[in-house]
């Protein structure tokens, strides 16, 4: 099948983006080299071509219980005008997939990974049916991926760029807030969020507009050392973060407290498998480590200690940051602590490496302003 | 005077009587991206051609390195390991791999002249 173009694949094209198709979606990868764009985003900015996000809107009079009943994070929290970082749990406590809940003011925005825009939905749409946390009517679920795109820019000048377009009173918008804006006669989204840990901006708008926001982004940019970033700079940052993705560090078996995010979990309110969760009996942990030797361990691959498996790997990349081989990997327990030697078998040889906290880049968002 | 050849599978052979330099085309490092990781044989370890002598490993993936001539390693870039952008900025000089001492000399006809090697990528990238 034909991966499909994002509103933006012109613009990718013209700028020579080495494009691949990534989960159906042809995107770039990369514009010249990954670990310059990499670079460029924690050094200036980036902007990023993130369309292939899935966006699925919940309204109606229950749409708050309906979407609380599925996640154990408290949307209840959250002021219109806020988003939240979630996840869907199955009956099992795995993960389906994990998200962004704008809350709209009655309704929600969620924000989805492309490769379960229609797993997401599909699970949506059975428990609506079911009835069983909301009565059917009481609950609409709308799939808006395919009319919207999504850009984000990235980096300690995102928000020069941002206020030449949008004004000056963005600088007092938030880590996680967002506001709904006009641009070209359209009702964007603005949001000051991202996957990179830095201070950016999360842009959502009709694919109609999409062109045009890139243009404004891009000129403004110019003076601020704007760099184009495909997807290989996005998995390069968000692994420095520490952040999961969704077929790496998350899926359908993993639970959230053994992902590390015990700080989504709100054991106070009632969910979807929180008595599964309350009793799991957790084994292994997330955890990060750095290479003692030069070498990328990639998904798969298994962590040893005094010759025995004791965990599995599931993400590794060069980090241009802070230039030094790094990832993500599952680890028993007990030896999950940071500073404990391991090594990785990759490739039928063992190199060292060291257990971290897997905040390799501590977050430079705009928390408390 | 040495003689330039290349494999299909992108990696090039300067060949002085006997000897050979091997490393990967420009193409070679333009598709695979930033190169942070190489690993090479050890001198005096035997390459065959068409078989795997090493991994080359970019940001976006590991490939293997294969061999376009048979031989025995006599020198080795040890340089080139730690700095395995040498491989992006200068793939046929500085980003050179491994010498070897030619086993057979009538595989280098097996092998693609500069022009026939132009011809055989332009062909492959469409």
């Amino acid at each position: 099948m034909e991966p499909r173009k994002t509103p933006l694949y012109e613009k990718h094209a013209e700028n020579n983006a080495h494009i691949v198709d990534f989960s159906g979606w042809a995107l770039p990868i990369e514009y010249t080299s990954i670990l310059k764009e990499s670079k460029a985003a924690r050094a200036t900015c980036g902007l990023f071509d993130a369309s292939h996000m899935g966006e699925i809107i919940i309204k109606g009079s229950n749409a708050l219980n309906f979407l609380q009943a599925l996640t154990p994070n408290d949307i209840s929290k959250t002021k219109p005008g806020q988003l939240q970082y979630n996840v869907f749990l199955n009956e099992n406590a795995g993960i389906i997939d994990d998200l962004m809940v704008y809350n709209l003011g009655g309704s929600f925005l969620c924000v989805v990974n492309a490769s379960n825009i229609n797993k997401v939905y599909t699970h949506l749409c059975k428990i609506h049916r079911e009835g069983k946390y909301a009565k059917p009517e009481s609950v609409e679920i709308i799939d808006e991926s395919p009319e919207i795109s999504l850009l984000s820019l990235q980096g300690p000048e995102s928000s020069k760029v941002i206020a030449e377009i949008f004004g000056k009173d963005i600088n007092n918008m938030k880590y996680m807030h967002f506001a709904q804006l006009n641009f070209k006669n359209k009702n964007i989204i603005l949001s000051r969020s991202g996957y990179t840990g830095e201070d950016g901006f999360e842009l959502y708008c009709p694919n109609g507009v999409a062109v045009s926001l890139w243009d404004a982004i891009l000129e403004k940019g110019q003076k601020y050392g704007l760099c184009l970033c495909g997807l290989g700079s996005r998995d390069v940052l968000r692994i420095e973060a520490g952040y999961p993705l969704y077929g790496h560090e998350i899926n359908d078996s993993t639970n959230p407290l053994e992902a590390s995010l015990n700080w989504v979990v709100k054991f106070k309110k009632d969910f979807i498998a929180k008595d599964k969760l309350q009793d799991a009996e957790i084994k292994k942990l997330r955890a990060g480590f750095i290479m003692t030797d030069r070498a990328i361990a990639r998904q798969g691959y298994s962590v040893y200690s005094n010759n025995k498996v004791i965990g599995e790997v599931t993400s590794g990349t060069f980090s241009p940051n802070i230039d030094k081989f790094i990832g993500m990997a599952y680890v028993e327990k007990e030896l999950n602590k940071a500073g404990s030697e391991v090594t990785i078998k990759i490739r039928d040889k063992f190199y060292k490496a060291q257990i971290s906290d897997f905040n390799f880049i501590k977050p430079r968002t705009k928390r408390g302003l | 005077m040495s003689i330039l050849k290349f494999s299909k599978t992108h990696e090039w052979a300067k060949i002085d009587n006997n000897t050979a330099v091997i490393g990967i085309s420009d193409y070679a490092q333009h598709s695979l991206g930033d190169i942070v990781f190489i690993e090479v044989p050890k001198v005096k370890d035997k390459v065959k051609a068409g078989s795997q002598f090493g991994t080359i490993e970019s940001t976006k993936a590991a490939s293997e390195l294969y061999s376009p001539l048979s031989g025995e390693v006599i020198e080795i870039n040890k340089d080139l390991i730690n700095n395995p952008q040498w491989v992006n900025e200068s793939p046929l000089e500085r980003g050179w791999m491994i010498k070897i001492k030619i086993e057979n000399n009538s595989e280098v006809n097996n092998l693609l002249d500069e022009a026939a090697y132009k011809d055989f990528v332009a062909k492959e990238s469409h």
